[in-house]
């Protein structure tokens, strides 16, 4: 039970969706972006977040938008991760999206809720990370579209009333090898001690993680010295781990030492795999 | 027998299923009040000061309670806790306030904007902090408060109580043996995580009468416990139960009535309803024991073990309620089931800055299980003997005592040995080693044997009444409320068997009102089959004898030369002489239209012989009337690089004494086996330095998901107990008592290093492991 009042809007557009924010943060109504309001509710019973205003994109067909074309495919940030995964347009995306939460929550979490996030993990980011995807964004001054490495740096650099309107990536990404390695403390379902996630082209394997440091990442460093194959996995791994973009993380779930140890046992499983 | 022993569906089920059955909570009443509470965000501090003025003036809001409300301190065992914390909040989670308002969502706002100021104080982690000689003293005023008779406290210490259970000569012993293992095994407490959440609706109306609806295992206690806390006259507290979904133990303590009474107490009478959120639920109402314990066991080189020594330290919580009766009985039992000479066992119950305990599925025997068995295994490893040997060496049989030195026949005690036997063909024993399955993979089996008796009053009443409909079918009222193990459908069979009807002709009722419900004690510790049983197959006989008789009289017949049969009542030599219940129940109509009789009232009670309570220096006196055994084996899977498991197998043989309802008594091992898989698997609270508890919702108070379950092998054997219905032993909690020390035992096998905490988190095995050293 949430314990406030507050108003919902509905907008059928972007532009309207956007002046409403405007108009409402001026109002002090503390406006939020509602997509599939999972982290809302929850927070908001916790009175761990305050609002008089909500504002549902998924009314807005861009948000909402599901297409393959020969070029790019289209993933607008309102779609459920329940809904990509059954889509199959992306197995990579369905794969890690299917990890997060279960299916019934999975049901109402949408793309763009999940990699705005106020948790740390955002894991349905690392796949949009290994794609090299873009993404349309708008604000204000309008919808801009940009590059993901640039928008996401440890969490999504939003202006205020942005939102995410929609990923772009290339359809040749869709079909490549993949994998989706999650590591739970000890449930079937629940928060990671580690998501990996590679995918696979012709100049190599890439890799991103989530749970590992405080925030998910790709790093093409880690990349490339994970793709020297003349060397042995575990001389790798531990190359890797010196170029790790934060500490490893310590809490709740696992400690610094332990995360350290399941991560490195999930690489050699998935450098095995990949290599046999 | 035709209906008991035969699977019948639960009479409640297709209510469940559909959704038309209704809990505490779900009726929705327009002039309702509702409540919500404060609680504190410190495990340990004094209240500088409170001011509730802004809650106060929050829309809709009818009134604040602090702990100024009421003097009265509460408990079962000790009463030492206010309703509301007074000056001083002893847990994270503990009620500080309670709003009362128009809305929820108006009482929830308000509760948010009480102020209070803490002096944080230090704080008692665990039972070893609280033995600590400078540890903070939580109840300075231990020795005024009163207590029960059995409670020893130690004043001016944190021992809120201390039993002795002492048999034979233990130096003597310990001198006699050849091995001596010592092993110690510590966990925190944990969850219940019952589907539904407590709750508690009060209203006081002008003649003072006290309505009380509560999502209760023990709506009898709640009225017993409210009568004496508030001087009420117990026939003018009103306490109804409907179903509850999912209790194990938790249900049965009594703490959101007396909060929920000052509420409505503070506004004219007037309905309030309190319902616990999940994560208060979790965090300020009761929860499993933690226990940190040392055993040692002596035996012989060729494994006859001669002496055992036990120390338990529980860790009783902020306030001891029921958590010192929890320590008593698993200490009634310590040595497991098992044949033991010399005993001594020191019990101690602690008080920690910790959540209070309420009792959990195993009243305290699934703790005690773990510290014997995991000592058993450590015994095992030292003579280098095959553990299941040295458990069936020891096996305890008729003729040996009990702790509390209570001699033991084949009718008080099951049949442990055969238990063992058909375990070990369930679960392959022979191959009982650890198996390589590649590079880091290894499959391995650990089993632990348990026994239980079950404590409650010595005078602990269970009543039944059967009332005939006009159509000779009969309703069946008991004072068990209905948790969720179908425990009435069972004694719908019995009355159906005995009184020669269909099952679907007793008519079961739901509701427990304590106006007009024959009481159950409490429905709790295994007895509703056994007490209730009993009592229904007395009103059933009472029953049968009313039908007996009047049939007597219309047939001109001998009492004695009738039986009861397919709803009728025969001439034993003569079965065309007859006459349906329906024309006796309800008294019989001549053709001239005079009439005897009237409807007919069955009656029974039950009341267990020669129980009394253990004196607190020998342990020596009788808490139960039976001990029934198991033993129990499960199967892991283990990755040896990182320690993450997958539990293959969990296997559970059981002596039932007799199988009632098969299916149901499958159902009831089986789920009581994944709640110890879960308990030892997944589920323990994760407290900080400070006490503050970390993992309050389900996202982070992890329980085993449907997909988790392993594959459940259950089996039972049938050696009677004689005295209870039908010959049958008790089911409810047993399933899952030795399942954490199998589990445990399998973990420990796999990762080759003896594991003696619990949750058996991969992380928790790989620190003892390699010491977290890598």
């Amino acid at each position: 039970m949430i314990p406030f009042d507050f108003n919902y809007y509905r907008p059928a557009t972007i532009e309207e969706a956007v002046a409403l924010y405007m108009r409402l943060d001026q109002k002090g109504k503390w406006p939020l972006y509602w997509s599939g309001g999972t982290e809302i509710a929850t927070f908001a019973r916790l009175n761990q977040i305050y609002t008089e205003a909500v504002i549902d994109l998924k009314g807005i067909p861009e948000c909402r938008a599901l297409a393959v074309e020969e070029q790019e495919m289209t993933l607008g940030s309102a779609l459920t991760l329940s809904e990509i995964h059954d889509s199959e347009i992306f197995p990579l995306l369905g794969a890690t999206g299917s990890g997060i939460a279960d299916r019934t929550s999975r049901n109402k979490i949408t793309l763009g809720g999940n990699v705005c996030s106020e948790l740390i993990y955002k894991e349905a980011i690392l796949p949009l990370l290994l794609a090299d995807s873009d993404v349309i964004v708008a604000g204000v001054s309008g919808a801009r579209r940009l590059p993901i490495a640039q928008l996401f740096q440890r969490s999504m650099q939003l202006a205020k009333g942005e939102f995410l309107v929609q990923f772009k990536v290339n359809t040749s990404y869709r079909l490549r090898p993949y994998t989706s390695v999650k590591k739970r403390k000890q449930s079937a379902i629940g928060y990671p001690i580690i998501t990996v996630a590679t995918l696979t082209t012709e100049s190599g394997s890439r890799f991103a993680f989530s749970g590992l440091c405080d925030f998910p990442f790709r790093s093409e460093e880690i990349e490339k010295i994970l793709n020297q194959h003349e060397l042995p996995v575990g001389e790798r791994i531990r190359q890797a781990e010196d170029r790790l973009p934060a500490p490893i993380r310590s809490d709740m779930l696992a400690s610094a030492n332990y995360r350290r140890l399941v991560w490195q046992v999930t690489l050699e499983d998935l450098l095995a795999n990949m290599e046999a | 027998m035709e209906i008991v022993g035969k699977s019948v569906p639960r009479k409640e089920s297709l209510d469940k299923v559909t959704g038309a059955a209704t809990y505490t909570a779900d009726r929705i009443e327009p002039s309702i009040l509702h409540a919500r509470l404060a609680v504190s965000p410190y495990a340990h501090a004094r209240i500088v000061s409170l001011d509730a003025s802004a809650a106060q003036n929050a829309p809709g809001v009818l009134a604040v309670l602090t702990g100024d409300a009421s003097e009265v301190l509460v408990g079962e065992e000790i009463r030492d806790r206010p309703i509301l914390a007074r000056d001083r909040v002893r847990y994270y989670g503990e009620p500080v306030a309670v709003v009362v308002a128009e809305t929820e969502a108006q009482a929830q706002w308000a509760a948010n904007l009480v102020q209070v100021q803490y002096e944080p104080l230090p704080v008692v982690n665990s039972p070893a902090e609280a033995l600590h000689p400078d540890a903070p003293i939580l109840h300075e005023r231990l020795k005024e408060y009163e207590k029960s008779e059995d409670v020893v406290s130690v004043p001016g210490t944190n021992i809120a109580s201390i039993v002795h259970v002492i048999k034979g000569d233990i130096e003597r012993g310990l001198a006699e043996c050849e091995k001596i293992v010592e092993n110690t095994v510590s966990f925190g407490p944990s969850d219940h995580a019952a589907m539904e959440t407590r709750s508690a609706v009060v209203q006081i109306m002008p003649d003072g009468r006290v309505f009380i609806d509560t999502s209760s295992q023990a709506p009898f206690a709640v009225k017993k416990y409210m009568a004496r806390y508030f001087g009420l006259e117990p026939g003018r507290v009103i306490v109804r139960t409907l179903f509850v979904g999912g209790a194990y133990g938790g249900k049965s303590s009594v703490q959101l009535e007396p909060i929920v009474y000052l509420a409505s107490r503070a506004v004219g009478g007037r309905k309030v309803k309190l319902v616990n959120t999940r994560e208060q639920d979790i965090t300020t109402s009761p929860v499993r024991i933690g226990l940190q314990a040392k055993v040692k066991l002596g035996s012989t080189h060729d494994g006859k073990i001669k002496a055992v020594q036990i120390v338990y330290h529980f860790d009783g919580g902020a306030y001891n309620d029921k958590s010192s009766a929890i320590a008593l009985s698993a200490a009634s039992d310590c040595t497991g089931p098992y044949s033991v000479e010399n005993l001594h066992c020191e019990c101690l119950t602690v008080y920690t800055n910790h959540v209070f305990p309420a009792a959990f599925r195993g009243f305290g025997h699934t703790e005690m299980t773990f510290a014997i068995e995991r000592g058993i295994d450590a015994l095992a490893d030292e003579l280098g003997m095959d553990p299941w040997e040295l458990r069936m060496r020891n096996a305890i049989v008729p003729g040996d005592t009990t702790p509390t030195r209570n001699m033991l026949n084949s009718s008080n005690l099951g049949d442990l040995r055969t238990c063992l036997e058909r375990m070990r063909e369930l679960s392959g024993w022979e191959d009982w080693k650890v198996q390589q399955l590649n590079d880091h993979t290894v499959r391995a089996k650990g089993i632990a044997c348990f026994w239980k008796n079950s404590s409650f009053a010595s005078n602990a009443v269970s009543g039944v009444i059967l009332l005939f409909n006009q159509d000779g079918s009969v309703n069946l009222e008991t004072g068990v409320v209905e948790l969720g193990t179908g425990s009435k459908t069972v004694l719908a069979q019995m009355v159906a068997e005995r009184l020669r009807m269909s099952v679907d002709r007793v008519h079961v009722k739901f509701k427990v009102n304590t106006l007009d419900t024959p009481e159950h004690w409490e429905t709790v510790a295994s007895r509703s089959t056994f007490f209730a049983g009993r009592a229904a197959l007395k009103a059933a006989d009472d029953a049968s004898k009313q039908l007996i008789a009047i049939a007597a009289t219309v047939l001109r017949a001998d009492p004695d030369d009738l039986e009861l049969g397919d709803e009728k009542v025969f001439v034993r030599a003569d079965p065309r002489v007859q006459i349906p219940y329906k024309d006796i129940c309800y008294g019989y109509r001549y053709p001239n239209g005079n009439s005897i009789g009237g409807q007919i009232i069955g009656r029974g009670h039950f009341i267990q012989r020669w129980m009394s309570p253990l004196d607190p220096a020998t342990g020596e006196g009788q808490l139960g009337p039976e001990w029934n055994v198991g033993a129990q084996a499960v199967e892991i899977e283990m990755d040896t690089r990182d320690y993450s498991y997958r539990i293959v197998k969990a296997i559970s043989v059981n002596d039932a004494g007799k199988v009632l309802n098969p299916k149901g008594a499958f159902g009831q091992v089986m789920g009581a086996m994944a709640m110890g898989l879960s308990y030892a698997s997944h589920e323990g609270f994760d407290y900080t330095d400070e006490g503050i508890l970390l993992n309050t919702t389900l996202r982070t108070y992890s329980v085993l998901r449907y997909g988790e379950n392993p594959e459940y092998i259950v089996e039972f054997i049938e050696s009677p107990c004689l005295d209870a219905p039908f010959g049958a032993r008790s089911l409810g909690e047993y399933g899952l008592i030795s399942i954490p020390a199998a589990l445990a035992s399998a973990v420990s096998r796999a990762a080759g290093v003896r594991m003696n905490v619990l949750p058996l988190f991969p992380e928790t095995i790989w620190r003892a492991k390699d010491g977290g050293s890598v």
